[in-house]
């Protein structure tokens, strides 16, 4: 394998005191941590993202919530002073269109928070869509026009970091303390024993499903199914007795969407990429046409092929293409984030004439539950974002680092951690948990407890720089081939697993 | 003896301009192509592997995927370029005749060529939604099916669905270029021929074709090139899937550079093409330059 050239590392020009109240607030966060690691092998993923099922209870995070006092602006100038005068430039993936309005509100709410706070600091903001971000951001960064900071999917960080494209950062150069972020999520930030991010928000998704379409079909509409192989047998049901589309499924090549919906379901057969869901991966094992993949994509094959009962167009489609059949009551069930049900809301709330009807009885009938189990596992991916800093000899123009730190600092606090990620994932700064704001989500999202509690059956993408490309690319052909019948489901599996070991021997 | 000196200071703005931006990534494309950067992507640490990258291609690692799209990129140049110059030339030889409203039609014939080619694309998959597509709607409704046609989800089905979209797109810019060419045909010749008693086929055939045969090669060398070249329609329709059945070269040059990150492979792949383009240049360049000598001498 190429060897890898290591950042350089970043160099605080501000101390970073601890005042009385941040310091109450590391002790409690050290308290939550520690809770999390007492258990630590309940679960053969728990070990991976230090996110225990026994503690992580939807009952625990809820009596957390709203003990916690938190004054942004006093830890933040801690790190830089709040009159400090800078410019930078910051890319993230967001996409307005297909996020719901509260996302949106949040959004705007930050960027007038941070200027309420740092005046003379001005950011030149870019939002990307998140299918093209990752190309833009490779280009950019080798044709040294990458922006200061970004914000970017957990599985991407380590690409760039060994690249060499990342400074050195770690939570404690912006203020916190690492013990304040799930151990899963510092793992993605880590590389080569060096850490280049400081995680945003960390996310496991649930399932969710029509229970009218159920009923229609003569399910159970209150319940989910308990396994993959129910899965398959409700999206026949589905299909069987109503017409309508039962399984969700997305296929599409070089769409994050893709790995997020297929890895929860080969990891829970007991398969994978490599062997990232195994209690102490060495990423070097490749799993991709064991029995366990071959099993789960058997399951797609059947879904697909066999039963007709997925959308056809799932091979072309992402997730936001499911959006639209779901509210329109012709698609009983899908994998996605607590946001799904704010955004169906919207587009309900959009909706006119006989279609406001029908999406009003989608919304009233949505459910959420937890992502099936397989034979091995009940799994999930362990998602999020982290943000790094670029190393200043690949950035467009003059790094100012100082400014950098101001918007990592405040982003990645108790405060904007939780309410950036307010109906689409968790906070990753653990005191968010604490704050006032997660208690008002508690309140105010449904489902939000469901697809908390799915963080710890989280599995981290491997944390290896070729992720990026066996997950995007390589898994999402491996659906492909199978599914269209180009190769045998045994062949597609084989063939994903020769790519696969040539990706990892530098081919 | 004429001085030249005066003109090339004239050119020289241009040069220097396409020195920047053609012939530097040319030179950059090229002499990657022969060195391997490595996973970390540090293009200014290259170790240099000779043919490697082109072997890996032709008949190493790559090698099978890349016979597929190639077979795949000849498939989508013939058929497009073929389908567009003679649906061209149909609607070229409809629009030149005098007729109430052709100005109308005319204007309504360039409508696909100046449509932005990402509109288009995006257009085109909601038209052939596998699922909710318009086409497989009005073919139900008028009870011409029972279930949705399969087109860019089906290996057999996708590179004809593209085709078809393509041909759309580019049909009318064969139709202007011919329309250029058939004014150039003298209307005493056609008349004499009517008067001779000539059909309409053998008008078109002994009249009207001989004097389209150099816009003709220009047209399809152009078309040719453009096909070749072609990414947009592609890229957004299917991305060169399902089971890359649609990807051509230069979706797949990108796949592999961009996805795979194999910069090297794909400079390689991307002289190939070049290789190809220089050749099909120096025709076009010898078919629009043709006469020329004969012109200068009279």
């Amino acid at each position: 394998m190429s060897s890898y050239v290591k950042g350089s590392r970043l160099v605080l020009p501000y101390s970073t005191p601890m005042n009385r109240r941040s310091l109450l607030g590391y002790g409690a966060a050290a308290g939550l941590g520690a809770a999390a690691m007492r258990y630590g092998g309940a679960f053969a993923q728990s070990s991976d993202t230090g996110v225990d099922p026994d503690t992580w209870t939807p009952e625990f995070i809820t009596s957390q919530a709203g003990t916690l006092e938190v004054d942004t602006a006093a830890e933040v100038g801690a790190v830089v002073p709040l009159d400090y005068a800078g410019k930078l430039t910051y890319w993230y993936a967001f996409e307005p269109e297909n996020e719901p309005a509260i996302s949106l509100e949040m959004d705007e709410a930050f960027w007038a928070a941070f200027k309420e706070t740092y005046p003379n600091i001005e950011v030149e903001f870019t939002r990307q869509t998140y299918n093209d971000m990752l190309d833009k951001t490779r280009t950019a960064a080798l044709g040294k026009a990458a922006p200061m900071v970004a914000k970017m999917p957990i599985l991407w960080g380590v690409e760039f970091a060994a690249g060499g494209h990342l400074m050195g950062l770690a939570p404690e150069d912006v203020g916190y303390p690492t013990a304040e972020y799930w151990p899963g999520a510092m793992k993605s930030v880590t590389w080569d024993g060096q850490t280049y991010g400081v995680p945003t928000n960390n996310e496991t998704m649930a399932f969710i499903w029509n229970a009218a379409i159920f009923e229609e079909a003569g399910l159970d509409p209150e319940s989910a199914p308990a396994t993959w192989d129910d899965v398959v047998a409700y999206s026949a049901q589905i299909k069987e007795n109503t017409g309508k589309s039962g399984y969700g499924m997305v296929a599409r090549v070089n769409a994050g969407n893709t790995p997020f919906r297929f890895m929860p379901q080969m990891w829970a057969y007991g398969g994978g990429a490599l062997d990232e869901a195994e209690a102490s991966p060495t990423y070097e094992s490749v799993y991709a046409n064991n029995e366990g993949s071959i099993a789960a994509l058997q399951a797609s094959y059947d879904m697909y092929v066999r039963d007709q009962s997925v959308p056809v167009s799932a091979l072309t489609n992402t997730q936001n293409e499911n959006a639209d059949p779901f509210i329109a009551g012709q698609l009983a069930m899908v994998i996605s984030h607590p946001s799904e049900y704010a955004k169906m809301r919207d587009l309900a709330e959009k909706a006119e004439g006989a279609d406001a009807e029908i999406a009003a009885n989608v919304v009233e009938h949505m459910r959420y539950g937890l992502i099936p189990e397989g034979p091995a596992r009940r799994a999930v991916v362990f998602g999020g974002s982290n943000i790094h800093i670029f190393n200043p000899d690949v950035v467009d123009g003059d790094s100012d680092l100082d400014a950098a730190r101001a918007l990592i600092s405040f982003m990645t606090g108790p405060e904007w951690s939780t309410r950036l990620s307010w109906v689409g994932s968790n906070p990753s700064n653990s005191r968010g948990f604490q704050t006032s704001w997660m208690k008002e989500r508690i309140e105010t999202i449904p489902f939000l407890d469901v697809t908390t509690s799915m963080l710890p059956y989280g599995i981290p993408f491997p944390v290896i720089p070729e992720s990026t490309e066996i997950m995007n690319i390589i898994i999402p052909e491996m659906l492909q081939n199978a599914l269209t019948e180009t190769m045998s489901v045994e062949d597609s599996a084989n063939d994903a697993a020769s790519k696969i070991e040539g990706v990892l021997s530098g081919l | 003896m004429v001085n030249h000196r005066g003109d090339y200071l004239y050119i020289l703005p241009a040069l220097v301009v396409m020195m920047v931006v053609i012939a530097y990534p040319i030179y950059f494309t090229i002499r990657l192509s022969f060195f391997d950067h490595g996973r970390a992507l540090q293009f200014d640490d290259l170790e240099w592997v000779g043919l490697d990258n082109y072997r890996l291609l032709l008949t190493g690692a790559y090698s099978r995927e890349f016979w597929n799209v190639t077979q795949n990129t000849l498939v989508w140049t013939v058929f497009s370029t073929a389908g567009a110059f003679f649906l061209g030339l149909g609607a070229a030889l409809v629009v030149q005749r005098e007729f109430i409203g052709r100005g109308i039609v005319r204007g309504i014939l360039l409508i696909p060529w100046v449509i932005s080619a990402v509109a288009a694309a995006y257009i085109w998959r909601w038209l052939y939604h596998s699922d909710y597509g318009l086409i497989s709607g009005i073919l139900t409704d008028l009870g011409l099916i029972d279930r949705n046609i399969i087109f860019l989800d089906d290996v057999d089905l996708v590179m004809p669905a593209l085709i078809v979209a393509n041909i759309w797109k580019e049909f009318p810019f064969a139709m202007i270029m011919l329309l250029a060419g058939l004014q150039t045909v003298p209307e005493g010749l056609n008349r004499a021929a009517m008067v001779d008693g000539a059909s309409t086929w053998h008008r078109f055939w002994h009249v009207t074709a001989p004097h389209l045969k150099s816009v003709t090669l220009i047209t399809v060398l152009l078309l040719t090139v453009q096909n070749l070249n072609s990414f947009t329609t592609v890229f957004i329709m299917t991305a060169g899937g399902p089971a890359n059945a649609s990807q051509i070269w230069v979706t797949d040059i990108y796949r592999i550079a961009f996805n795979r990150t194999n910069f090297d492979v794909a400079s390689a792949y991307s002289v190939i093409l070049f290789g190809v383009m220089a050749v099909l240049g120096y025709f076009y360049v010898r078919a629009l330059t043709r006469g020329d000598s004969t012109r200068s001498t009279v």
